[in-house]
Order: structure tokens, then C-alpha cells, then sequence
């Protein structure tokens, strides 16, 4: 999975009028070219990578998904994922709250630094980890000292992994809150709602939709990272092996049918992300244009 | 409630939004706070309600000293511009929002919650529409809701910020005569922002004109619209014409006509202003003594009581506004394009020591 860098929700909607449109040839031509390019790139590979794993029999994917290698990553993975949401919620809540309803210095800064992690690639992302916790890097003597562990153990997967998603919840909710204001919250406030109350009832609901969608990009993902995860793991079988690490063992070790039975896993993760982000992109959508519309 | 502003002062940066404001506003009294746009107006409301912190200066309520109150304590109601309304709650719920959010100990039970609300409902004759959300609604029924919300915790203190801005011209009247009823019944001290002279005048007891973040004027309607103490008051409550003259120990000279202005006996060769509602500039056909100027119709439109007429005066080139009832229009048969008269009556002279025009 590549980077989900999110699409923004509120282009301007097409207008398809006789006089702007162009003649039928190209409309269909594009078209074409559009739905083919999805389709050799994206449907077939999706199709190969069930009929690949499916290819030797349900009895070898079944015993490829219940290995107990593979269901160790399932953990990990949903460990991994398990943390890094409510950890990036909470942050991007926080970042998100601050650029858009206050005025301070240092804000430019913090929201080009936000975008960093999208900038530098995700292996970087893990040498920054490795530098920082490993056993020749700044901290690691003295985390070796007291027995802690980071780097070829879960934390530091998890490390990686909530660095290299932690745009995403912010990046979804500072332009909402943006076209969202602050004069609800302050006639919440002017009615005497505490500060915690004026949260729960007025800014909760007007941004579940988009903090949602921020979560369901979180999780992908955090689900799908390879780069900054590889260089922390240390790929540890049973031990310190995610989903798609655990896919690359099997691939290079040459078991093709499992390799594809645990990468199918990933991918029916994928695709069921796919769906509840569009029903969740949608309700945005509608969101913004109404606060658009106020 | 009275209220009492004490030398408040406001800067936002570099920019100094409120001057050294002093104004008492007592119990049960509404006051509309008129200026033009930057003229500070809604800054002050939003002091006194505690959205905003003064730079200097404290605010009394009922004498007592609430500045340090944080906008929970002060409990006043406050209607925004543009309503703000909370999207996701029906007007029902939008209107107990401020009782169902008190603390436990303080909360009205579920039951008289409602009934709280169904009163309200019935005070801006919404009954039908309780379940409907706000999009659902027009901008006179939001701010009816807006209204409802901000009197449901029973607020001592009414703000208004611009009230009827979004609001097209009928419902606007209509709304401003039923807020004036409202407050009769209620009697909550209310305070209102408005740019718009003729809602001041409609409907406050008592008019606090400010410019520049200062206030140039204060007094009932008839008052600051009978005697305006600033040429910015004047020009500020309603069309004027101007014309530009000297001042010369108490009698000015406006072109051909001269004045006594015992108020400036002392002014010594000083260059005057002189401003004149289009109602009171006469016309005649023929010049009936040494104050008439002679000026040219540019314009007629006599839609309506009143005809409006655009003149250009012949010795200056300057534009003049007038107003002229039916009767009078059509006795004189004026046609746009023709040689007339015009003398100003009942003119309002200030001195500037350094206009420029």
C-alpha cells in the first residue's frame, strides 16, 4: 500500500452543461483511458493476488493464515494499529484544535512539521528510530541499562508506525475546523457549558465525520506500513513480524501460496477500509458543503 | 441589570479598536450601539458578554465588578450575527442546550426543560417547527430560535450583534418591531449592535453612536437625531447635503447667504461646514431673495410620497439631495433638466479645523 494521502473532499462539483462539455469521442476516450489504466492496474493485480492465494486449495490457505508465524503479526498488527489510533486521535485533535481556532507563533512551523512525515520517506522514518533507541544510537545505552528494549521489539514497530500516520488525523480535521469556526463553541459557552461540555456536544458532532475519516487513513496505514517497520523489526518470526513482513519472509523464502494467502488477508483489510472510507468521505463531503453553506 | 463600562480600552496588535469607553446602561433599558463598520461596536458587546478581554478598563454588573468573570459567570444571553446555531440539534434542542448543560445540582428536571421550551417555542411562534434543523429553517425563523436560546437560562443581560444584518428588508422590520415588543414584556436590559441608523432609531431607547473606538454621541433617538453635537453624527444618521462656507465671529457665509451662529461668536475666519437634510432644501422657480442659489434638475424619482430630486448648483458645481412632498412636486411642475432655486433651511454648522474634502 503506497501513501493515502487524502483527496480533498470539497472540489468543486462538475457542472456538466451542452456548451462546457466536450464532444462525445473524448468524453469517452478519457473514460477509457481512466477505467483501463484502474483496471490493468488495480482490479487485475487485486484479482490475482485472491486466485494466487486461493491457488493450491482452501486447506493450504487455511493452514498458511493459522500458522502460528502468521497470527503472531495478525497480533502485532492490530497492536500496532490499536495504538497508534487513539495516540494520532488525540494528538491530531489537539494540532488540528490549535491551528485552526488559535493565533499563535510558531503555527506555519507546526503545520509544515506536521506534513513531515508524509515528506521523508518511511525507511528514514525507521533510521530516525534506529538512531535514536538503537544500540549504538543516542539513547540506547541507557535504555540498555535499565533492560528496556525499542528497536527489533513492538515498541519500536509502533514507534515507527504512529510516526509515519500521524498526519493523517490532523491533515482531515484543520480544514473542517476551519470552515467550522469557533461561534458555535462560544455560544456554547455563553450558555454556560463548561469547556469539556462545549467539546463533547458541539465540537465532537460537527467533526465525528472527518475525525472518523482521519482514523480509517490512520489505520490503513498503520496496517499497511513496510518501510519505517522493516528497519526497526528486525523480523523476528513469531516475534517482532507485522503482516507485511511477515508477506515479505514468506515471499523471499519462496512460499508463493502463503506469501499470497497473508497478503490477501491485507488486502480484504484494504479493501474494507476502501469502502467504509468512501461511505465516511461522503458524510464530509455533505458536512462541508452545509458549513460552506451557513 | 444595569451595566457599567469603566475606561475600557481595546487594542487588537497595533490597531486600537476601543478608546477610553464610558457608558452606564440601567436596568431594563435598550440601547443600540450604532457605528459604521471598524467603528469598534461589536468589539464592546463582545466585551461586556466576555468573548473578548479588555486591554484597560472594567465592566460593573449592577454595580459589581465582573470584569475577571469568565463568559460562563456572567450569564447573559447573547444573539450572534450570523445565529449560530448548532447544526446538528433541532430547535428544540438548541433552546435547552443551556439549561441540559448545568451542572446537576442547578438542572431543571427533563420535564420542566421542556416546558421551558415549549414556552419559548410559543414566544417566537415556532410551535410547528420544534423537531426542524436549522438548515431547515429561514433566516428570520433563525434568528426567532437564536432569540429563544439566548433568553432560555433567563439572562439578566440581552446582547445583540447585529440582529437583523442577514435578514432581508421586510423581515427585518418585522422582526425589530417584535424584538421592541418583546423587550417591553421582558424588560431584560438589552444591548444590540447595528450599522443601520434607521433600526437604531426604530427601536432603542437610547442610541450610543461610535466611530474610530470612540463614542461621538449618546442620547434618546431624538436627541442625537435633533442635535447632532459632531458633523459625523449628522452625517451619520441620515442622508445630508453639505455646504462648505467661513465662519467670521458668529455669522457664517455660505456662498450668497449669510447666518448668524451666535455658538461661534468667538471663531475667527474659520472654514465651515454646513449640513442640510434633503428635506429641508426649498425649491422655488424664481429666486424670492439673496439665499437662493441657482441649480439645475439633474434627476427626478417620484416613486412613492416623497419625490427625490438630484440638483447640481450652478455656482459651485456641487451636488444637492432634496426631498419634496407630492403636492408641492407637482404645484411647481419641475422637469428634470431645468433652472431652479434651491435655498437650505434649518442648517447644522461645524467647524473643521482641518477638513478636507
Amino acid at each position: 500500500m503506497s501513501d493515502h494521502i487524502a483527496l480533498r473532499p470539497g472540489a468543486a462539483p462538475v457542472t456538466n452543461t451542452v456548451a462546457t462539455t466536450e464532444p462525445p469521442l473524448i468524453r469517452w476516450l478519457l473514460i477509457g483511458i481512466a477505467l483501463g489504466f484502474l483496471g490493468l492496474m488495480l482490479i487485475v493485480p487485486l484479482i490475482a493476488v485472491f486466485t494466487k492465494a486461493l491457488e493450491a486449495g482452501m486447506a493450504l490457505y487455511l493452514r498458511a493464515i493459522l500458522d502460528p508465524a502468521a497470527l503472531a503479526a495478525v497480533r502485532l498488527t492490530l497492536l500496532t494499529v490499536a495504538v497508534a489510533i487513539p495516540l494520532n486521535t488525540i494528538f491530531g485533535l489537539a494540532a488540528a484544535w490549535a491551528i485552526a481556532k488559535f493565533e499563535f507563533k510558531g503555527k506555519n512551523l507546526l503545520i509544515t512539521l506536521i506534513d513531515l512525515p508524509f515528506a521523508v520517506s518511511p525507511v528514514i522514518a525507521g533510521l530516525i528510530f534506529v538512531s535514536l533507541f538503537g544500540v549504538k544510537g543516542l539513547l540506547g545505552p541507557w535504555l540498555a541499562a535499565q533492560g528496556l528494549k525499542i528497536i527489533f521489539a513492538p515498541p519500536g514497530i509502533i514507534l515507527a508506525t504512529v510516526f509515519v500516520t500521524f498526519p493523517f488525523v490532523a491533515r482531515e480535521l484543520i480544514p473542517l475546523m476551519h470552515s467550522l469556526g469557533t461561534v458555535e463553541e462560544e455560544a456554547a459557552l455563553i450558555l454556560g457549558a463548561s469547556g469539556w461540555k462545549t467539546f463533547w456536544h458541539i465540537t465532537l458532532p460537527n467533526i465525528k465525520w472527518g475525525l472518523l475519516y482521519g482514523v480509517i487513513l490512520t489505520s490503513a496505514r498503520a496496517a499497511g506500513e513496510f518501510g519505517a517497520v522493516s528497519v526497526v523489526s528486525g523480523h523476528i518470526r513469531g516475534l517482532t513480524n507485522t503482516l507485511p513482513l511477515h508477506v515479505e519472509i514468506l515471499y523471499n523464502e519462496y512460499q508463493f501460496v502463503a506469501a499470497f494467502a497473508v497478503a490477501s488477508l491485507l488486502t480484504l483489510m484494504a479493501v474494507i477500509t476502501l469502502v467504509a472510507k468512501s461511505i465516511v468521505e461522503w458524510k464530509v463531503q455533505q458536512q462541508l458543503e452545509e458549513a460552506q453553506k451557513k | 441589570m444595569s451595566i457599567e463600562i469603566r475606561n475600557i480600552n481595546k487594542q487588537f496588535g497595533s490597531f486600537t479598536a476601543l478608546k477610553d469607553i464610558n457608558l452606564k446602561i440601567s436596568t431594563g433599558e435598550l440601547v443600540a450601539l450604532l457605528g459604521p463598520s471598524g467603528s469598534g461596536k461589536t468589539t464592546l458587546l463582545r466585551i461586556i458578554a466576555g468573548l473578548e478581554v479588555a486591554n484597560q478598563g472594567c465592566i460593573l454588573f449592577n454595580g459589581e465588578d465582573a470584569t475577571s468573570r469568565n463568559v460562563q459567570q456572567r450569564h447573559v444571553g447573547f444573539v450572534f450575527q450570523h445565529y449560530a446555531l448548532f447544526r446538528h440539534m433541532t430547535v428544540s434542542e438548541n433552546i435547552a442546550f443551556g439549561l441540559k448543560v448545568r451542572p446537576r445540582h442547578t438542572r431543571p428536571s427533563a420535564k420542566e426543560i421542556q416546558a421551558k421550551v415549549q414556552q419559548l417555542l410559543d414566544l417566537i411562534k415556532l410551535e410547528g417547527l420544534a423537531n426542524r434543523y436549522p438548515t431547515q429553517l429561514s433566516g428570520g425563523q433563525r434568528q426567532r430560535v437564536a432569540l429563544a436560546r439566548a433568553l432560555a437560562v433567563e439572562p439578566q443581560v440581552l446582547l445583540l450583534d447585529e440582529p437583523f444584518g442577514a435578514l432581508d428588508a421586510k423581515v427585518r422590520k418585522e422582526l425589530r418591531r417584535w424584538l421592541r415588543r418583546l423587550h417591553d414584556e421582558l424588560h431584560v436590559t438589552s444591548v444590540f449592535v447595528t450599522h443601520d441608523q434607521e433600526e437604531a432609531l426604530d427601536v432603542a431607547d437610547r442610541i450610543v453612536i461610535l466611530n474610530d473606538g470612540q463614542i461621538e454621541q449618546m442620547g434618546t433617538p431624538e436627541e442625537v437625531y435633533e442635535h447632532p453635537k459632531s458633523s459625523f453624527v449628522y452625517d451619520f444618521l441620515g442622508n445630508v447635503n453639505l455646504f462648505h462656507g467661513r465662519i467670521h465671529q458668529g455669522r457664517v457665509s455660505i456662498g450668497s447667504i449669510e447666518l448668524d451662529v451666535p455658538e461661534y461668536a468667538d471663531a475667527v475666519d474659520k472654514q465651515a461646514v454646513s449640513y442640510v437634510r434633503p428635506y429641508n432644501i426649498e425649491i422655488e422657480r424664481e429666486a424670492q431673495g439673496q439665499e437662493f442659489i441657482p441649480a439645475r434638475i439633474l434627476f427626478i424619482r417620484s416613486v412613492g410620497p416623497i419625490v427625490h430630486l438630484e440638483l447640481k448648483r450652478e455656482d459651485t458645481g456641487d451636488l444637492v439631495e432634496a426631498e419634496l412632498s407630492k403636492e408641492r412636486y407637482q404645484a411647481l411642475q419641475l422637469k428634470a433638466g431645468e433652472n431652479v432655486f434651491v435655498k437650505p433651511k434649518d442648517l447644522k454648522i461645524f467647524i473643521h479645523e482641518d477638513y478636507c474634502i
